[in-house]
C-alpha cells in the first residue's frame, strides 16, 4: 500500500517537523528566562547530572595544591613567619594606641579557604566555583580574595558549593580609593580584543585630582559589597574612556583570574564583619576614613549594589 | 546500516569525554568541542524532531556554567541539531570531503549562532571571534571528529 506508506511517512515528518519548533520555542524561552528562573535550572543541572564531574575536577585540584613543590610552600610559610613576627609589634602598639584612644578592638576578618573550580565551558568564562557554601558561612556577595588582592565576589551561595564571578565579568563594579583615601572612583571591568587583554577601568576621578603610574587602588567600603581596604591593582596610564570633567585610567589588577586554583572568602557573621571594614586588620593599607561628599558615596553605592544578581 | 548500539555508544563516550576534559580536567578551549561532534553524528541518525531534542538537552548542559548568556548554547546547539538532521534529508553519500565540511561547518554555525545569542553587551568582534577564533575550533573539532568517526568504525568507508 505505498500511499498509505507515503500518507504516514508525512505524517511522521509532520510531527517531527512540529517536536522540533518545540524544541526551538523552549530554546528561545531558556534565552529569555528570567534571571533567578535561569539560576535554578543551571544550579539543578550542576547539582545533578553534572555533579561528577565537578566532583572530579575539585579532587584534582586538592591534588594539584598538595602535589605544589614543598620548597616553594616552605619560602612562603618563611615568609609569612617574618610578616607575623613583625606584625606581632605592630599589633601590640595598635592596641596600646586604641587603648589610650578609648577605641573599642576591631573585628578579627574571618576567611574561609576554598577551592576554585572553572568549568571551562563556552559563555562561562568570568565565573567559577567554590567548594564552600552557606554551611561554612559564605553568603550572596562574599568578597573573593586570591594572594594579593581582589578576585570577585561570590553570585549564589548554596549549602556546600557556591558560584562566583571574577573582575572580568562586564558586570564587575567596586568602589575603589587610592591607599591614603584621597582619591575615590568605581573600577569597572574593561573587556579586551581577547580575553587575556581584559583589564580594569577605574572611572569618575574629578578632574582636578590626578593619578601616578604604579599607584595602588584599594577597595573603598563605600558599596556595602566590598569591605574598605582590598587591593585591587595599580594605576598603568590615562584613559580617554570618558570624558568631560573626569578622568579614567587603566589599571592592572593585582590578580590574575586564570591562575586561580585556591582563594579565600571572607564570610560574615549577621553581615557585622562587612560593616566592620575589617579587612585591612594586620595589613594596614588604609589610614583613617575619608571625607566624601555624600551624593558621590550614595551614587558609588548604587552602582556596586546594581551588580548583585 | 550502521549498528545504532554503536552510534549512541559513541556519542554518549563523547558527551562523557566533553565534560571530563573541560569540566573536570579545566581544559578550556585546548580541548576540542566533543559536545557539537556528539550532536553532528547523532544529528545524521535521527529525525529533525529528536536532532532538536538532543541539541536542546546537550546545549542546557553547557549552559548550567553560563551565567553571562544562559540560553545561548541551549539556542546555538537546538539550531545545529535540527539542521544536522536535515542533512540527512538534503545529502546522499558520506565522502570524506561531505563529512570534514559537515563537522567543521557545523561547529562555526554552532560558534556563529551562540555569538549571535549572547547579545550584543557581550560578544566580541565579529573578526576576531568568528573569523579567527572559531574557524580554528572548527577545524580542530572537524578533524578529532573524522578521527573518532574512522576510530569508531561507524560505517564510513572513505573515512577509514
Amino acid at each position: 500500500m505505498p500511499n498509505y506508506k507515503s500518507h504516514a511517512n508525512g505524517s511522521r515528518k509532520a510531527q517531527s517537523g512540529l517536536v522540533s519548533f518545540g524544541f526551538f520555542v523552549l530554546s528561545v524561552i531558556a534565552l529569555y528566562l528570567p534571571a533567578p528562573s535561569q539560576d535554578e535550572v543551571a544550579s539543578l543541572l550542576r547539582g545533578s547530572l553534572l555533579r561528577p564531574f565537578v566532583l572530579a575536577q575539585e579532587g584534582l585540584v586538592r591534588r594539584g595544591i598538595h602535589a605544589a613543590d614543598t620548597e616553594v610552600l616552605q619560602r612562603q610559610l618563611d615568609s609569612l613567619e617574618v610578616v607575623i613576627a613583625n606584625s606581632n609589634t605592630l599589633s601590640e602598639e595598635n592596641g596600646r594606641l586604641r587603648g589610650l584612644l578609648t577605641l573599642s578592638n576591631r573585628n578579627p576578618a574571618q576567611y574561609v579557604a576554598a577551592s576554585v573550580i572553572r568549568s571551562g565551558t563556552p559563555g562561562s568564562e568570568s565565573m567559577f566555583m567554590l567548594n564552600k557554601g552557606t554551611r561554612d558561612g559564605v553568603t550572596n556577595d562574599s568578597p573573593v580574595i586570591m594572594g594579593r588582592g581582589l578576585l570577585g565576589r561570590v553570585l549564589e551561595a548554596q549549602a556546600t558549593r557556591s558560584t562566583a564571578m571574577d573582575w572580568t565579568h562586564p558586570q564587575f563594579a567596586v568602589s575603589a580609593m587610592t591607599e591614603d583615601g584621597s582619591i575615590y572612583g568605581l573600577v569597572q571591568a574593561s573587556p579586551g580584543r581577547f580575553r587575556e587583554s581584559d583589564r580594569l577601568l577605574l572611572d569618575g576621578v574629578p578632574f582636578q585630582e590626578e593619578l601616578e603610574p604604579g599607584v595602588t587602588l584599594v577597595t573603598s567600603g563605600l558599596g556595602g559589597v566590598y569591605p574598605r581596604g582590598i587591593p585591587i591593582g595599580v594605576v598603568i596610564e590615562g584613559s580617554d574612556a570618558q570624558e568631560g570633567w573626569k578622568r579614567s585610567y587603566w589599571l592592572r589588577s593585582f590578580v590574575s583570574p586564570g591562575e586561580a586554583t585556591h582563594a579565600n572568602v571572607l564570610v560574615s557573621q549577621d553581615g557585622e564583619l562587612r560593616e566592620s571594614n575589617s579587612w585591612s586588620e594586620g595589613d594596614s593599607v588604609v589610614p583613617g576614613p575619608a571625607t566624601l561628599p555624600e551624593e558621590s558615596a550614595s551614587g558609588i553605592r548604587n552602582t556596586e549594589a546594581s551588580t548583585r544578581q | 546500516m550502521r549498528p545504532p548500539l554503536r552510534i549512541w555508544g559513541v556519542v554518549g563516550f563523547l558527551i562523557l569525554l566533553h565534560f571530563g576534559l573541560h569540566l573536570s580536567l579545566g581544559l578550556s578551549e585546548s580541548a576540542p568541542d566533543l559536545l557539537v561532534v556528539a550532536l553532528l553524528i547523532a544529528a545524521k541518525e535521527v529525525d529533525i524532531g529528536r536532532g532538536a531534542g538532543l541539541g536542546f538537552f546537550l546545549g542546557l548542559l553547557d549552559d548550567a556554567f553560563s551565567v553571562l548568556a544562559f540560553g545561548a548554547n541551549t539556542f546555538a546547539m537546538t539550531l545545529v541539531g535540527m539542521g544536522g538532521a536535515r542533512t540527512r534529508d538534503l545529502f546522499v553519500g558520506d565522502s570524506l570531503f561531505f563529512l570534514t565540511t559537515y563537522l567543521v561547518l557545523g561547529k562555526w554555525m554552532r560558534d556563529f549562532l551562540h555569538w549571535v545569542a549572547v547579545g550584543e553587551g557581550l560578544r566580541e568582534s565579529f573578526v576576531d571571534t568568528m573569523l579567527i577564533q572559531s574557524p580554528i575550533s572548527a577545524v580542530y573539532a572537524g578533524v578529532v571528529g573524522l578521527v573518532v568517526i574512522a576510530i569508531s568504525g561507524l560505517g564510513w568507508e572513505t573515512v577509514r
